[in-house]
């Protein structure tokens, strides 16, 4: 224990890493990484609703076409389609000339639109998934008292897939606070970005990335504690699953 | 046949160091994974906590967290360790610690955690009475590991591996980002150098689709040799 | 007679559940020959008896001996334990156990199951197995079924298949945990007639079984047990024909 005084003291003493200027850094990270996060969280959440409803259509026309949107952004890495949008957006005919190109021009936008579409198709099986599994007795109910498919659907299936959907959606929002770490490699100053920075004004590797880790695990550990608490409100009408 | 402007021997290249980075992360998962399952289904509580720690902490940091922890903090520790030798010990052995093992210990480490709870899962999955009729006719427990719980885990545990090895696929792109000359790496270079990003990242996404198709059919055909036995 | 070791005895076992004590003193003993079936209501502690029997419970006390073989007990903090499993795996190997659910290795063809323990437990050669397995079948009326895995055969197959793999062990005692309970009632005469050939021809058992006439024809003793004691035990005739307990005259009683 006398060990761990004296290294801390030290550490303390000879501190160049944890200051006022480097806490700017990280602070300035958590908040375009919560941006990130929540933003494209909100949108991806937007679109799979129809996306999934799309997707559980018994025409094969409609739902195909997600299927194969959902298949190719699942499929691939993250950073892939982050790179084909940071370096395509360009080759948007006119993009460049119109307004939004200041937007555009930075990493955020690219980077926001990435992950969007990759958390809308994560999102879109989930809901489907759910979806499917609407018990056929709670449908036969609802179709013997008279309602039509779209009321079916608004009332009953959506309804209850949402609340089937909600842990594997925990998941999914921990995932995407994880795979935003890789829009630092864009040069986004995100939380994993401001500690590569300070890794390379100061080459001691352990300090900043065990000091994000430990922020993104408080944040893991935040939003897993808001779901279980989200679960126990609204799932407590389920049987309860077997552990 | 592919020549890409000249890129496209070093993106097949690339493609295999995927593949390697790939599979030598994979078997070093499936090994602390089950390391881990084993650690956390036993009685001694210290093994108990080393585990749910490991998984706990491994599965609330982003990936390329700890791939840039890992690298830039191995050489470090590398360095102390083989310093160490050498002061104590009188041994003078240099090791370089480049982004290939990085690659590796980072995925395989990562990886290892998911794959405990998932094996963790799996043997829980077992049916007592198996191990129970092990027992009865004499086996000792390693030969009722071996025998009977190990097999039986496998088949339950497949699903989840496969969907687990489909992650990390993707997840190898990440050592791009520490200097490895994945396909990854080779296509964004590419890109910036001839300002022509669809001609080199669509191939290389839909290598990826091809990778994960191919093992998938793999898993399927493993899934249906452990399902033996099992009615259809 | 006199000589050769008593297969197996237990005196004064002891268990209990949490709160509830499921076994209060209980004590048997097998000489070679006998069957002895344990009957009682459901809730009278006669599969968990047997259970501590090879030791798949742990007895909170009392002794055991298997072959004139004491087995060592040790307090842990997990409670009374084995002091020496080596010595319960080789205890183990000498009683095999019928269940009432067969529990046959699923990921096993029936061979495959049969031979399983005398490769790796007796360490048989392969061939040896196999040669006694296929004998066993052919007893069992199952060598048709050598390939098949359970999930593809019938419960009472899956039962003499298991009463085989059971048999490939040699066992000094063979312990049957309700061998019959889990069978549609066309398939459990199957397993009865096998049981009783094992009887005939000098077997050493101990049932737990709801068959009361496999009780009265076939054993040489039967215990009734209640709420964790002995109530009855003695002869068929005894037992069955002159039930002494107005709980046992209860018992016996039919139901209809």
């Amino acid at each position: 224990m006398v060990d761990v005084n004296a290294w801390l003291n030290d550490l303390l003493a000879g501190n160049k890493i944890f200051t006022p200027a480097t806490m700017a850094h990280y602070w300035e990270g958590l908040v375009t990484t919560t941006q990130l996060v929540f933003v494209s969280l909100i949108i991806g959440l937007v679109l799979a609703v129809p996306l999934a409803i799309m997707r559980s259509s018994k025409r094969k026309w409609i739902s195909l076409p997600v299927y194969a949107y959902t298949y190719v952004f699942r499929g691939t890495p993250l950073l892939i389609q982050l790179y084909i949008i940071y370096y395509g957006v360009v080759f948007f005919d006119g993009i460049q000339e119109s307004f939004l190109w200041p937007i555009f021009r930075e990493a955020f936008y690219p980077a926001l639109i990435a992950f969007t579409l990759n958390t809308a198709a994560y999102t879109t099986e989930i809901f489907r998934g759910a979806i499917k599994a609407t018990s056929k007795g709670e449908i036969e109910a609802a179709r013997a008292y008279g309602m039509s498919e779209s009321l079916l659907m608004r009332r009953i299936v959506i309804p209850s897939a949402f609340r089937r959907a909600l842990p594997a959606y925990g998941n999914e929002v921990i995932f995407m606070l994880h795979a935003s770490a890789i829009a630092s490699v864009v040069t986004l100053m995100d939380l994993t970005g401001a500690a590569r920075y300070v890794y390379s004004r100061f080459y001691t590797p352990f300090e900043p990335f065990l000091f994000v880790a430990l922020i993104y695990l408080c944040l893991t550990f935040a939003i897993l504690f808001f779901f279980r608490f989200l679960e126990k409100r609204l799932l407590a009408h389920l049987p309860s699953q077997s552990a | 046949m592919l020549d890409l402007q000249g890129y496209g021997p070093r993106l097949i290249e690339g493609a295999g160091v995927t593949v390697q980075l790939a599979v030598l992360s994979l078997l070093l998962a499936v090994f602390l994974g089950l390391l881990t399952a084993i650690a956390k289904m036993s009685r001694h509580w210290f093994l108990h906590r080393i585990a749910t720690l490991y998984t706990t902490v491994i599965r609330g940091v982003p990936d390329l967290v700890l791939m840039l922890l890992l690298f830039y903090g191995g050489q470090i520790g590398v360095n102390a360790i083989s310093d160490m030798l050498y002061d104590h010990f009188d041994i003078d052995i240099y090791f370089s610690f480049d982004a290939f093992a990085a690659g590796v210990l980072t995925i395989g480490f990562i990886f290892g955690a998911y794959m405990g709870e998932t094996f963790r899962g799996a043997f829980m999955a077992v049916d007592n009475g198996q191990i129970e009729a092990g027992k009865a006719y004499g086996m000792s427990s390693v030969l009722v590991f071996r025998r009977i719980r190990f097999p039986q885990m496998m088949r339950h545990a497949l699903p989840g591996l496969s969907n687990n090895w489909m992650v990390l696929l993707k997840t190898t792109a990440l050592v791009s980002v520490i200097g490895l000359t994945d396909m990854v790496r080779v296509a964004a270079e590419a890109s910036r150098a001839t300002h022509e990003p669809f001609v080199f990242l669509v191939p290389v996404a839909v290598a990826y689709l091809l990778i994960a198709s191919v093992t998938e059919w793999i898993f399927a055909w493993l899934q249906k040799r452990y399902n033996v036995g099992y009615g259809e | 007679m006199a000589d050769t070791p008593t297969p197996l005895e237990v005196r004064n076992i002891k268990k209990r559940f949490g709160d509830t004590e499921v076994l209060k003193g209980l004590s048997l003993q097998a000489q070679k020959g006998d069957v002895i079936t344990l009957i009682g209501a459901s809730g009278s502690g006669k599969s968990t008896f047997l259970r501590c029997m090879n030791l798949l419970e742990q007895p909170d006390d009392g002794e055991l001996f298997v072959h004139g073989e004491r087995i060592a007990f040790k307090y842990t903090k997990h409670g009374r334990e084995p002091q020496d499993w080596k010595q319960v795996v080789r205890m183990r190997a000498k009683l095999s156990m019928v269940f009432q659910s067969f529990n046959l290795w699923a990921h096993m063809t029936l061979l495959e199951n049969i031979i399983e323990a005398p490769v790796h437990v007796l360490g048989k050669s392969k061939r040896e197995a196999t040669e006694h397995a296929m004998s066993l079948l052919e007893r069992v009326g199952l060598t048709h079924r050598a390939k098949a895995y359970p999930a593809q055969m019938s419960g009472g197959q899956q039962q003499r298949g298991a009463i085989a793999r059971a048999l490939a062990m040699d066992p000094e005692v063979m312990l049957f945990d309700e061998p019959t309970s889990a069978l549609d009632p066309e398939l459990v005469g199957d397993v009865l007639k096998v049981m009783r050939d094992l009887a005939n021809e000098g077997r050493t058992m101990i049932v737990v079984t709801h068959e009361m006439s496999f009780a009265r024809d076939v054993s040489s003793k039967v215990v009734y047990l209640h709420q964790g004691l002995v109530e009855e035990a003695g002869t068929p005739e005894e037992v069955l024909g002159n039930p002494q307990s107005p709980r046992l005259k209860q018992f016996l009683a039919p139901k209809y």
